[in-house]
């Protein structure tokens, strides 16, 4: 009630004040309202609030803060103007009493009035608010090699935590020099504090506060700057060494595998060797059945049991091999054929799977041929009719041929012997005789062989049987021979009078091929082979061939016709002066000796030929075998009469 | 038969005293636990108080409480960080030295507090917080139909209180057991308010505001007393301090 009284008697003052300078027309008034801002005890003890001045009201204005405590009603006035500097008022301790509250009133007046500001209620100990920490201490130090930073500081010295009075919990932050965030970490009560994860060379900034435990933060402390020294060579050496050793490691491994990517290649992808046959169809092989592909390999019109034109089966020319001290005159005879083949120098072809006849390496030229004829003159005997000449020529021939291999066997480096090849048979000749023709064409058809498959050392192996006819000598000795693929086609009947020996050397081949295969071939005892040696070369550039003595006597008369006399058999001769040798002992001629009958029915059934018919003489025939099966290999010149190219 | 008793007894003895250091806690770790659960029991008071400042509860009319004196308070915005003085404008506050506690002579500065011998600290304490019991059941309860938005998280915290409160009791009675016969007294506050915090709304929100005002006050007591008797008993190991 009393202060109410003493209010409306301010409040009266005040309108009087108003008036009389408003009457006098001045511009003074009374002060603004002035306002407390805070109060703000640092270790509850003391404390201080400060006010905000309002308006002057353009008099001198004087402040006074009067305050009340609880319980009491006396009134008292700030007792310390200045401590805390302008508009503020400084309790000490004697003061400042705690768990009690403070009514704390500041009044402004000047010459006019007074004006009250609004009362404010406090109590000490809601209002701490120390000061920051003093003594912040950073320091470098080392954990194992790793820095760390060390922070230590001190508590305020005004606020006393040693009687437990106060207690103060701590807060730091770090940040990089430069750098805008701040790592925070609170530290509780303790006055130490270590930060790690530091970057090396780094320059950090520290700072610290601290809190009571209810109350405000205090403000920062001056930053502490310290400067991580640098230690990451220890680490990122150990990185450098590891990537250096991993990169020779690396460069190593990738030169040994350049320098045997070679090797490497082999083995992991080693090369499949492929069959290679000529006029060998691999598709077949692949898609089809054995069946279907053995029957491809079948010439279906082949032998040929009707009189056919014989000049399919003429072989144009072959390849025949001389060497050179051995000049057995196998001249070209342009006149002769133009399928002749040229002898072609011991150049080995190095192809396995090469079957063609046309390859060099068939050792058949056309002055064969015209030795053949001329030699088929020679004979005596047996070479009654064209055909026997013939067939002696080609017989001669391969005869020659097989001399010559014989002779030139060390030649034959590359394990490829030069036979003589099919002979040509002259058309009109086999036109008269048909039936012989068929036996000799057949059996000279040409096949080609693989030249690699039968190393002149093989041959020996196939020579196993005494008494052999040239034949099969022949035969054996064309086991290397490749014939060209032209001489089927040069079977062909040709335009001109070519006196294409039969391919009766195919017949030889596809013996000898038979001969391989000895399982399953009714090969007689009498496959004997017989060396053949030229004889002589007369004027005529006649090749003379006779049988070289061996020590396998074939048979009871056959001996005697293989000894002294000439090995082959010519078939005849044609106009062209080319010997037609023939081999095979043909019906005609029941007195050849048997032993030239053999037929070997080679692997291919150029072989099996009607010719190849068992002959009066005593000695076995070879029956007439249709030898379908590839017997170690593939005649396919036989198989396929190409056209002669 | 007597020796058979005397060997009994000392065995008893024995094991009573082997118990007995096994359980053996030290006082500082005691006051130490003890001085965190009173800070604890201060921050929620705390948190309380503020919560039930609500810009909503500022219009209200005025008031009077039968119970406690009435002052009136002219409104004042508070620019005053946690100054005690309440932000409802015109509103009939009860003056602090209302509390029921009030009666209890505790130190007023530093000077004095730290002149009081650890037994009579912790009598203050222990008195202090048995005064708040009864008075806390009161306040849960009103919390409970409260019609304030915060309602349920003011009930929670006095919940919280409570436990805390009374876990803090048995701790304070063990360690009283161990400071001698004089941390045993005890001065008796009771609390006379009754059951019911008032019947309208206003009058249940002030009264429950000068309720939580006093419990601050006094938990704030409690607590720097316990921290005074941890320094002082740890005064082998200043880092507690």
């Amino acid at each position: 009630m009393m202060k109410k009284f003493g209010e409306v008697i301010l409040l009266l003052l005040l309108l009087l004040l108003f008036f009389v300078p408003h009457a006098e027309g001045t511009r003074y008034s009374l002060p603004g309202k002035p306002a407390l801002t805070r109060c703000r005890s640092p270790e509850k003890e003391t404390f201080t609030c400060w006010w905000e001045p309002g308006s002057d009201g353009g008099l001198p204005t004087t402040y006074a803060l009067y305050y009340r405590k609880e319980n009491s009603e006396t009134v008292y006035e700030c007792p310390d103007y200045h401590t805390a500097g302008k508009n503020s008022c400084f309790f000490n301790k004697n003061d400042t009493s705690i768990w009690v509250n403070y009514n704390i009133t500041v009044v402004a007046s000047n010459a006019l009035g007074s004006t009250f500001s609004d009362p404010v209620d406090i109590d000490v100990v809601y209002i701490v608010k120390p000061n920051p920490p003093e003594k912040v201490a950073v320091t470098v130090m080392e954990d194992k090699g790793w820095p760390f930073l060390r922070v230590s500081w001190e508590p305020p010295h005004k606020a006393d935590t040693r009687s437990g009075w106060i207690t103060l919990i701590y807060e730091l932050r770090v940040k990089l020099d430069g750098e805008n965030e701040w790592e925070m970490h609170l530290a509780g009560q303790q006055k130490m504090f270590n930060i790690f994860s530091l970057r090396s060379g780094g320059r950090y900034l520290v700072q610290v506060r601290c809190k009571p435990d209810h109350g405000f933060w205090s403000e920062w402390s001056s930053a502490s700057h310290i400067k991580v020294p640098d230690y990451f060579h220890r680490e990122r050496s150990v990185w450098i060494l590891i990537t250096v050793f991993f990169a020779f490691i690396f460069l190593i491994v990738s030169w040994c595998i350049h320098i045997n990517s070679h090797s490497l290649k082999h083995c992991i992808l080693p090369p499949v060797p492929g069959p290679k046959i000529r006029g060998f169809d691999k598709q077949l092989l692949k898609n089809g059945k054995s069946e279907d592909i053995f029957s491809a390999l079948v010439v279906s019109d082949f032998p040929p049991t009707s009189s056919s034109n014989y000049e399919d089966l003429l072989v144009e020319y072959l390849e025949v091999y001389i060497p050179e001290e051995q000049e057995l005159i196998l001249e070209e005879s342009k006149d002769l054929h133009d399928g002749c083949l040229k002898p072609k120098g011991s150049t080995f072809d190095s192809d396995s799977g090469r079957g063609s006849c046309d390859s060099h390496t068939l050792l058949m030229d056309k002055c064969g041929e015209a030795k053949d004829d001329e030699q088929q003159t020679d004979q005596d005997g047996s070479q009654t009719g064209s055909e026997a000449q013939r067939q002696q020529a080609a017989w001669e021939q391969e005869a020659l041929t097989y001399a010559h291999e014989d002779m030139i066997s060390p030649d034959m480096s590359s394990g490829r012997v030069k036979t003589w090849p099919s002979v040509f048979s002259p058309l009109p000749q086999y036109s008269l005789s048909p039936l012989s023709q068929p036996s000799s064409l057949e059996t000279a058809k040409q096949h080609c062989l693989s030249d690699s498959l039968f190393p002149p050392a093989s041959l020996s192996s196939y020579l196993t049987q005494p008494g052999q006819s040239t034949k099969e000598a022949l035969r054996s000795s064309y086991s290397d021979f490749c014939s060209s693929n032209k001489q089927p086609h040069l079977l062909h009947p040709q335009p001109d009078a070519r006196h294409h020996l039969q391919a009766h050397s195919d017949v030889n081949i596809s013996s000898i091929g038979h001969k391989e295969a000895p399982a399953g071939l009714q090969l007689p005892t009498v496959q004997s082979t017989e060396y053949v040696e030229v004889h002589t070369v007369n004027e005529d550039d006649m090749v003379l061939l006779h049988p070289v003595p061996s020590g396998h006597s074939h048979g009871k008369g056959c001996l005697q016709m293989h000894q002294g006399e000439d090995y082959s058999k010519v078939n005849g001769v044609d106009k062209n002066n080319v010997l037609l040798l023939q081999r095979d002992v043909i019906e005609e001629q029941v007195d050849m000796c048997p032993c030239e009958n053999q037929d070997m029915n080679g692997a291919t059934e150029s072989c099996c030929t009607s010719a190849q018919k068992s002959i009066p003489c005593i000695h076995t025939t070879l029956p007439v075998q249709e030898e379908k099966a590839v017997n170690g290999y593939v005649d396919t010149a036989t198989m396929f009469p190409l056209p002669i190219h | 038969m007597a020796q058979r008793r005397t060997n009994g007894s000392k065995l008893l003895m024995t094991v009573l005293c082997v118990v007995a250091a096994c359980r053996a806690v030290p006082v500082t770790d005691l006051l130490d636990r003890a001085s965190q659960r009173s800070d604890r029991l201060h921050s929620l008071s705390t948190m309380l108080t503020q919560e039930l400042k609500m810009p909503e509860m500022a219009p209200l009319c005025l008031t009077i409480s039968a119970a406690f004196s009435v002052q009136v308070v002219t409104n004042s915005p508070s620019r005053l960080q946690d100054s005690h003085f309440p932000p409802i404008g015109r509103v009939i506050m009860p003056r602090p030295a209302m509390c029921h506690t009030s009666s209890l002579q505790t130190p007023n500065d530093k000077e004095q507090a730290l002149q009081v011998s650890e037994s009579d600290l912790l009598s203050l304490a222990r008195s202090l917080l048995r005064a708040w019991v009864d008075p806390l059941l009161v306040l849960s309860s009103s919390a409970n139909t409260l019609p304030h938005p915060a309602q349920n998280s003011i009930s929670n915290k006095i919940q919280e209180l409570q436990e805390h409160s009374k876990s803090l009791g048995d701790g304070l009675n063990v360690l009283s057991g161990k400071m001698g016969p004089a941390a045993q007294t005890m001065s008796l506050l009771p609390y006379r308010g009754g059951n019911d915090l008032g019947q309208d709304k206003i009058s249940k929100l002030i009264n429950f505001q000068f309720l939580l005002s006093c419990l601050r006050r006094d938990s704030h007591k409690i607590d720097s007393f316990l921290k005074v008797l941890r320094c002082r008993a740890a005064r082998m190991q200043p880092e507690m301090c």
